[in-house]
């Protein structure tokens, strides 16, 4: 049996057995004692927290249960925080002040930057962590590095830095890390990059190395996106064919999980899928179809589960619509049960850990100041949803590259969340288990394993891929949501509804400028024309590492000492071909 | 033989994603609205450059090129199309775009100033974009007093094919030159669309002065309407030296359009002066002969692996009539069952002489399209 179909069947032998469970503790006096002795053991051990306003309240609030069988399902079905399958959350107890005072388990604030070239972005970096103990970058590169291209290729002029930083050589991003140690503990660095991500991977570990000892690789922090499966589906940034693609991908994730232990190097990601117009439900399953598909690939090259499935991290989109309340919870279980069942993965193996950013689409130009509510609204159901990490979408995105003015609205925004306000800061569960977030599960979870049997029945996410599946219905879903917004049944407040054309502010639009842009141009210029002899050796070798079957990725940790990204691109286009876009 | 009153055809628009740019569920979107609205739409797909644009726009002779913009850069991007529009002489094509709320009101008064026609920002409804586009495009193309007789390049010769339509053509202008013509047919998704691709980028690369012209069909829909989008996968046919033109079968059945037969004679002449002229039709039907009677040389039947049982192969009527039959797609799990029930019934075929293939043309440099390649050419 295929490994999609081996999860649906997981799972409903998971759900099964725990009925099974729920009967015994019923029907058995003796099993039924146990599940009530063991209840009391766990509430006794809950200790009690005091409120700044000076009531008493459990640290982990449960459900009020005194029946055997109600028990047995909310503990073997649910599991408490950090236990199996992590419906809760993944870790016990996430966000919460602990009580000797020090930090909390997770601190979730992510904030995404990327601006003009590697100086501007990094300025912003320091800006936005000069108040923090830990330094979380995470960063935006414009289209033309999106695509694998140099700042100085024709007809990319107008993109350079626009919506994120230009990077074409190891010397940008040197440029674009400055001052910060790499090597800290309290430092992480996310990348958003797909098609060319081993390319800019090797210039990170690159840099790293010229700026640190060599060594330094072991103790890298952070995640580069990598996910070539949603970009086929979705998001578009594919180089290259989807064969080659997959094998520099995975000559990547090989490397980094026995070089860089703490690195996650791909970034399982929803978000996109749902950007281009996925449902919810087909957000979860594509994602989750697609991060089974990479633990069956890297399974098949021979990496122990143990070794690969702990490195990958997944990040989903948070929208408007109710499925959220309860989205990422079933994906967690899923997962857990997937990694456990299916693969033999250990603990740490079936923990998803997860990245949520509130929904740009959910965000409108007309009367954008509604767009603080929208993502405030998104954070709430992120964090009820037990995130490891959340990105919060600044205001003024439907126009630009965000403003500091609304970066700082949004990044507040989740200090009031998580600081100010009393709802994560004192209880875990504050706000799980309403029998709506249950209706919720049970619907979603039933639709995502529909979906999974439909891609199996497809051929499995590759095979589906190429029948234009996910695709289809992703254009489908994208259809209905706009004809949704223009029939009015989709209600999206100051654009279809209480519209008000006297309000029509607009936020200043943050621009490069061309002097910015040409400088950028200046710089790859120059690095080509120094590098020049020792580059056409360099992608030679390249060539023979493609041409022979060895770690394209190890060798590009060489390669880009001397060749920029656009070089690259296009000789290893030369060798394997481009990618032919899908409509 | 009458013709059809070219006023009244389908408004042709080209609809494309600047380059650095992937986001498509709005141009999409809008394909399929203005499809629904009785536009011919050639979609050329996303992260495509000015060059690209133009030469689709010229080869196609649409009336107008829309660009949806995303991720900015679109001041810089539009102007280029209008002005590369303008210098090859080409400024009757209008351009028209939208995106997200990137392109603020300011930049639609300076983009409108530098030639751009129109703008759509987010909210727009499909319908007011139908009938603007109407409203600005048609009847600013008509080409039944065309009579170009020289085809000096890419521009004159598209506006011939859009004049040809179903005349009589003359015979001794359009004489036939030393072209060869390569039909492809076969079911959808057997993979024709990419096998000519990569055909032709070994092509391009093996012949330096080649010249080859592409003429692909696609099925009107509803209302008229048609998306063209065989453009956006043919990546390596987005060159100088490749003539592309999509055509929609505006209710003709059986694989082609009403004005196949004359844009065929048109590229296969002397006066075209291409080498090679590869036609791919829609995909076909079990009882489908497309090259009947048409001026088609070589005559390629592309199947894929999943045809249904044995007998279902028995039923093409395409296997006795074609020169060379392909198996795409051989990478699938059923393929080697495939090819032992192809071979099989070609050779119960009368008189042999069919060639066989196994190819996988997505694979980049795939050996059975080498072969194939050689043979075509031969």
């Amino acid at each position: 049996m295929k490994v999609l179909n081996k999860v649906v069947s997981s799972v409903e032998l998971f759900n099964q057995e725990v009925e099974q469970r729920v009967c015994e503790a019923r029907n058995d006096a003796k099993v039924g004692a146990g599940w009530l002795q063991r209840w009391g053991e766990i509430q006794r051990s809950i200790p009690q927290v005091i409120t700044p306003t000076g009531i008493s309240l459990p640290r982990l609030p449960l459900p009020e249960l005194d029946e055997p069988g109600l028990i047995a399902r909310y503990l073997c079905g649910e599991g408490l925080p950090g236990e199996f399958p992590f419906l809760s959350s993944v870790y016990p107890e996430m966000y919460l002040e602990p009580e000797d005072g020090s930090k909390p388990q997770e601190e979730p604030t992510r904030l995404f930057a990327g601006l003009g070239t590697a100086e501007e972005t990094n300025a912003r970096f320091h800006l936005l962590t000069k108040s923090q103990q830990s330094h979380r970058l995470s960063t935006a590169f414009d289209g033309p590095t999106l695509y694998g291209m140099d700042s100085d290729a024709d007809g990319v002029f107008g993109k350079i830095g626009e919506g994120g930083v230009a990077v074409d050589t190891v010397e940008d991003m040197e440029r674009l890390f400055d001052g910060f140690d790499l090597s800290d503990p309290q430092t992480s660095v996310s990348m958003t990059i797909n098609g060319p991500a081993p390319t800019i991977m090797a210039m990170y570990v690159a840099a790293a190395k010229r700026r640190f000892s060599s060594g330094v690789e072991k103790v890298l922090r952070g995640t580069v996106q990598a996910d070539i499966l949603k970009e086929v589906q979705g998001q578009n940034e594919v180089l290259f064919p989807v064969a080659a693609s997959l094998r520099f991908l995975l000559d990547m994730m090989e490397h980094s999980v026995s070089h860089f232990p703490k690195w996650y190097p791909v970034s399982i990601s929803g978000y996109h899928i749902s950007q281009a117009g996925a449902t919810p439900v087909q957000q979860a399953a594509y994602t989750l179809s697609n991060g089974f598909a990479y633990a069956e690939m890297m399974r098949e090259r021979g990496v122990a589960v143990d070794v690969f499935a702990p490195r990958f991290s997944f990040f989903f989109d948070c929208g408007v619509d109710v499925e959220f309340i309860a989205l990422s919870r079933v994906c967690r279980k899923i997962w857990a049960i997937g990694m456990r069942d299916v693969f033999d993965g250990d603990l740490r193996s079936q923990r998803l850990k997860m990245h949520t950013q509130t929904s740009g689409r959910s965000l409108v130009s007309a009367e954008f100041k509604n767009n603080l509510t929208r993502t405030a609204l998104e954070m709430v159901m992120a964090y009820m949803n037990a995130t490891n990490s959340c990105h919060s979408n600044s205001a003024d995105e439907p126009f630009t590259t965000p403003s500091e003015e609304y970066v700082k609205l949004a990044s507040h925004g989740q200090s009031i969340l998580l600081e100010e306000s009393g709802l994560f800061r004192h209880m875990m569960n504050g706000l799980n288990g309403s029998p709506g977030m249950k209706a919720v599960e049970r619907a979603v979870e039933a639709e995502i394993l529909k979906e999974f049997a439909e891609i199996e029945r497809l051929g499995g996410v590759l095979g589906a891929m190429e029948h234009r599946y996910q695709r289809s219905q992703i254009q489908a879903a994208s259809y209905r949501y706009e004809q949704q917004i223009l029939s009015g049944e989709r209600r999206v407040i100051g654009l279809n509804r209480y519209a008000d054309s006297s309000d029509a502010e607009l936020p200043s639009v943050v621009r490069v400028a061309d002097a910015v842009k040409l400088k950028q141009v200046e710089r790859v210029r120059a690095f080509k024309l120094k590098n020049k002899e020792a580059a056409a050796e360099a992608l030679d070798g390249l060539s023979q590492v493609v041409e022979n079957g060895g770690n394209v990725f190890a060798q590009l940790i060489e390669t880009v000492e001397v060749c920029s990204l656009g070089q690259i691109t296009e000789r290893l286009q030369r060798d394997v071909g481009v990618f032919r876009p899908m409509i | 033989m009458g013709r059809s009153n070219l006023v009244s055809d389908p408004l042709r628009i080209l609809t494309a994603v600047p380059l650095c740019d992937g986001h498509d569920s709005a141009v999409m979107a809008v394909n399929q609205a203005l499809i629904h609205h009785g536009f011919e739409v050639v979609y050329l797909g996303y992260h495509r450059s000015v060059e690209d644009i133009v030469r689709a726009a010229i080869q196609e002779d649409v009336v107008a090129v829309g660009i949806s913009s995303y991720n900015g850069g679109h001041l810089e991007f539009f102007r280029e199309v209008v002005e590369s529009l303008a210098a090859v002489g080409r400024d009757d094509i209008g351009v028209f775009g939208g995106g997200g709320g990137t392109i603020t009101p300011a930049d639609v008064v300076l983009m409108k100033s530098y030639g751009v026609d129109e703008i759509f920002l987010a909210g727009t409804s499909f319908e007011w974009i139908a009938e603007r586009l109407r409203e600005l495009y048609r009847g600013r193309r008509d080409r039944t007093k065309y009579e170009q007789s020289t085809v000096a390049d890419d521009r004159d010769l598209a506006m011939v094919l859009s004049a040809v339509g179903e005349l009589d053509l003359d015979e001794k202008k359009w004489q036939r030159g030393s072209a060869k013509v390569i039909g492809f047919t076969g079911p959808g998704g057997a993979g024709k669309s990419t096998l000519i691709d990569e055909w032709v980028r070994g092509y391009l690369a093996g012949k330096p002065d080649g010249r080859v012209a592409i003429l692909t069909h696609d099925p009107s829909s509803t209302e008229r309407g048609g998306l063209l989008a065989d453009r956006a996968s043919m990546v390596y046919a987005q060159n100088d030296r490749v003539f592309m033109r999509s055509l929609a079968t505006r209710g003709r059945q059986g694989g082609f359009a009403p004005s196949t037969e004359n844009c065929l004679r048109v590229l296969a002449s002397m006066e075209a002066g291409f080498d090679h002229v590869l036609v791919e039709t829609v995909g076909t039907g079990q009882e489908a002969l497309p090259f009947e009677g048409s001026v088609i040389d070589t005559k390629v039947l592309v199947l894929h692996p999943e045809y249904g049982a044995r007998v279902q192969l028995q039923k093409i009527l395409m296997m006795d009539r074609a020169d060379v039959v392909v198996l795409n797609k051989t990478d699938w799990a059923s393929a080697a069952r495939a090819v032992e029930e192809v071979m099989h019934q070609i050779s119960l075929r009368n008189g042999g002489g069919v060639r066989l293939y196994q190819t996988q043309a997505s694979e980049h440099g795939n050996v059975g399209v080498t072969e194939l390649r050689k043979d075509l050419l031969g």
